[in-house]
């Protein structure tokens, strides 16, 4: 560790010192257009019942979530936003831009089938659509407080709720959910992060629900693994739970997200689950359908920090995907987060103090994206836990803490937040990539700085001009819809890849840019990120560059081919066949 | 396969590195708690235990240690301040929670000290302790009022130790904590007359506003190990 330490001091001088009597750049700035385009959707979330109402409503402040795809197959990014209380409907806002106008969304959620999910006895927590049966059309699993719904794109904007046939039937409380193909059998496949145990919060069994450690728990949900056993050509989509089998079953801790992603550059998906009150967890695809737990060797501890989100991206162009994942620093808790370098030999070190991203404050969604067409990917951060009257419940959950003896379980011993605000009214953060190792918090000037209880993010270029904007979801407030107005952005690419042999959304495929000298890698995932899906569209920033010298994709199936890519544009590239349009 | 070898090697008696090392330290701490057992309220013993302690990351086995001293000895000033300073000892090892507890749980066994006795380091170092807490908590008024006993109890004496320069360090800091940066400067300044060339305090001297918070804030930093070795107090004895 030290040697790697060492290793990465001479890379900060010698990265630092490449900057010197450069201009600096145009700035990023966004304009928040939400209420004219018709997608400032209000979340509230569940309002629990009895006496236990405000303690569980605090503990289950999620649900705010936004997932980005291109339902209807007509060329631009759709949003499907959930909402968490009673009889409040998930919005479907399908994306009406006609190129030269503007950005105006419909929201379509009742017509489509997919609005419910918010019953009685179930919360909408999370979404992700993935095509599920490989038919080309989009399809949609709902994550609640609950069962998860599964909804069939049927094709002519309607779908189908095949919930019952699936297979997914488990109840759970689900807060995160993925897709992606973990053994490359050209089916994606699901992954839900648990939040609490598996019992109905709103018909409460025992009291004794809530984390069994602020610092170390372990008895969350931990995670659940669903392999897709669709026949193909099928209709009826089935899936089977294989978490044991996996390897995922003694994980038990309060999993907040999940990511996937391949970190080790086997062609096999990796996943990092993001744990809150306690050790996140590093898994290694063994590429046998298993998985092993490789989070003390990797990451060097088991960590106490509070994880909230699990995004990945290669910051430092090293060819290798590092992970991102929010905590929560303070005035009252010091923790920072955590960016974890890859270091190509299965370890990580941690660089967020180094680097600059180590304060969002009370951190849910992070995302990364190149929102300058650098070349470099960006990171912007939402935080903020509850935002409401001038006393503060810290002194009162102080008092609570400290109690001798204390049983953190009981939903009975934890104080009533009634209009207290809890590290509420925090500022976003946007972390500009320097490019040096470092990035620099730019929210204020880039107009993203908004102090609402932030929740997910979505990120898509969703007016096709070639930047990418951002979609923000906040706990019982309107979301935010930024659209990228930045002048004197970089050229870019955008490849919209479509496997074959490999699963119809390219979920785990990986891009690779060379330019000038240097590599960029992306790859599509399926949900990574708290509370938010971006586009599946793999978007590269180009500077000043206007050619790129290649681009190779190396799909889930094992293939490696090479495409001819114009700049500006969008790009499908279907396996096989190379750059189609 | 390493169970195998390790049994193999036993049998012939012959202990794994790892194992061997283990078991040194464990009969270290034994020979060291008996040290302690054997004069409960005094703090030389107690000191070299918990370093081995910190050593070896045996933690709650200390806490279970003074725990048990402390019912054995309740009226033993020292063994209640050890006690304290096991807690103390184990925050950077926990998560940012838990070291809230912890440190709660040192400052009842410090009070439980001072109840019994009030001396300069039992004084100073509850004192010392209420700073670590955020602003928020509202704890940094007791640890000025601790301190301004500390500093008390240190200007009775006819020659000043060196280490009592840590309770006017402190007691500053606290005046800074608590929205006195004014008393806090005058502080440090008389304190550099009865200790001059102290590094510590000029630092906080030569520093101002955001400089000097940033500096101050990492000196009270509860990720960082606290340095609760007591040797300096009997330094020149």
């Amino acid at each position: 560790m030290k040697i790697r330490m060492a290793f990465l001091s001479v890379l900060f001088i010698a990265a630092g010192s490449t900057v010197q009597g450069q201009n600096p750049p145009p700035p990023i700035r966004f304009e928040e257009i939400g209420a004219a385009a018709g997608a400032r959707t209000l979340h509230q979330t569940h309002k629990f019942r009895g006496k236990h109402a405000d303690v569980l409503g605090m503990f289950t402040s999620g649900g705010a979530s936004v997932a980005v795809g291109d339902y209807d197959g007509d060329g631009d990014d759709d949003l499907f936003v959930t909402d968490s209380d009673a009889g409040r409907p998930n919005r479907l806002l399908r994306n009406d831009f006609v190129p030269g106008g503007k950005l105006a969304f419909t929201d379509v959620a009742k017509e489509a089938g997919v609005a419910g999910g918010n019953d009685e006895r179930s919360i909408v927590a999370d979404a992700v659509w993935f095509d599920a049966d490989n038919d080309g059309r989009r399809d949609l699993l709902v994550a609640r407080f609950g069962t998860p719904l599964l909804y069939r794109n049927l094709g002519n904007g309607k779908f189908e709720d095949v919930s019952a046939k699936s297979g997914l039937n488990r109840f759970g409380n689900t807060i995160a959910a993925i897709a992606f193909d973990y053994d490359n059998d050209g089916r994606l496949d699901i992954l839900l992060g648990n939040y609490f145990p598996p019992v109905n919060l709103v018909d409460l069994p025992t009291p004794h629900v809530l984390p069994n450690d602020l610092d170390n728990a372990v008895n969350g949900g931990g995670a659940s693994l669903w392999r897709n056993v669709t026949e193909p050509g099928s209709k009826d989509l089935r899936f089977v739970e294989v978490t044991a089998k996996a390897g995922l079953a003694q994980h038990t801790g309060w999993t907040l997200d999940a990511g996937h992603g391949d970190l080790d550059n086997d062609g096999w998906q990796d996943v990092y689950l993001a744990g809150d009150y306690g050790t996140d967890r590093l898994f290694f695809n063994n590429r046998d359908g298993t998985f092993r737990d490789a989070t003390k060797e990797a990451l060097g501890r088991l960590d106490t920090k509070k994880g909230m989100n699990s995004e990945m991206g290669d910051f430092d162009r090293d060819g290798w995907l590092d992970v991102y994942v929010t905590n929560i620093t303070d005035e009252y808790m010091k923790e920072c987060n955590m960016l974890w370098h890859n270091n190509g030999d299965g370890t990580f070190t941690d660089l967020s103090k180094e680097t600059g991203t180590c304060n969002t404050l009370w951190g849910w969604a992070a995302k990364f994206g190149d929102f300058d067409n650098d070349g470099w990917e960006d990171l912007f951060a939402v935080d903020g836990l509850r935002s409401a009257g001038k006393e503060n419940y810290i002194p009162v959950l102080l008092e609570t803490i400290i109690t001798p003896g204390i049983d953190f379980t009981d939903v009975n011993n934890w104080p009533a937040i009634g209009n207290m605000t809890w590290s509420g009214y925090q500022k976003k953060k946007l972390f500009r990539n320097l490019g040096t190792l470092a990035f620099k918090e730019v929210a204020a000037e880039a107009g993203v700085d908004n102090d609402k209880d932030g929740r997910g993010i979505g990120v898509a270029d969703l007016d096709g001009d070639g930047r990418l904007d951002l979609y923000q979801t906040n706990a019982n407030q309107e979301a935010l819809l930024y659209r990228n107005v930045s002048e004197g952005a970089g050229h870019w690419i955008e490849l919209k890849l479509v496997g074959t042999k490999s699963n119809r959304d390219a979920i785990g495929a990986r891009a690779t840019v060379k330019l000038g000298g240097e590599t960029l890698i992306r790859e599509v995932n399926g949900g990574n990120g708290y509370a938010g899906q971006s586009t599946a569209r793999l978007h590269f920033g180009l500077g000043k560059a206007t050619r790129v010298d290649s681009v190779e994709i190396r799909w889930p199936s094992g293939r490696v081919e090479k495409v001819s890519v114009p700049i500006d544009r969008v790009t499908t590239v279907r396996e096989g066949e190379g750059a189609a349009k | 396969m390493r169970g195998f070898f390790a049994i193999l090697l036993l049998a012939m008696g012959i202990a794994l590195p790892g194992a061997a090392a283990e078991n040194k330290d464990a009969a270290a701490l034994s020979q060291l708690e008996a040290a302690v057992a054997a004069n409960p309220d005094e703090l030389k013993s107690a000191n070299e235990y918990r370093k081995a302690v910190i050593r070896t990351g045996e933690y709650d086995r200390s806490i279970a240690f003074f725990e048990k001293l402390t019912a054995d000895h309740p009226q033993a000033a020292y063994a209640w301040l050890n006690f304290g300073y096991a807690y103390v000892d184990k925050i950077p090892a926990a998560g940012s929670i838990t070291q809230v507890i912890l440190a709660n749980k040192a400052l009842t066994n410090f009070g439980k000290s001072i109840d019994l006795k009030k001396t300069w380091i039992a004084l100073f170092t509850r004192g010392n302790s209420y700073l670590y807490w955020p602003v928020i908590f509202g704890r940094a008024p007791l640890g000025v009022a601790d301190l301004e006993q500390a500093v008390e109890i240190s200007r009775q004496e006819p020659k000043p130790r060196k280490v009592y320069v840590r309770a006017w360090i402190a007691l500053g800091d606290g005046y800074w904590k608590t929205g006195q940066a004014e008393k806090a400067k005058a502080t440090w300044r008389e304190a550099l007359k009865l200790f001059p060339g102290d590094p510590q305090l000029q630092a906080r001297l030569a520093r101002d506003g955001e400089d000097l918070e940033k500096y101050i804030y990492e000196q009270l930093d509860p990720n960082k190990r606290v340095d609760t070795d007591l040797s300096p107090l009997w330094e020149g004895e």
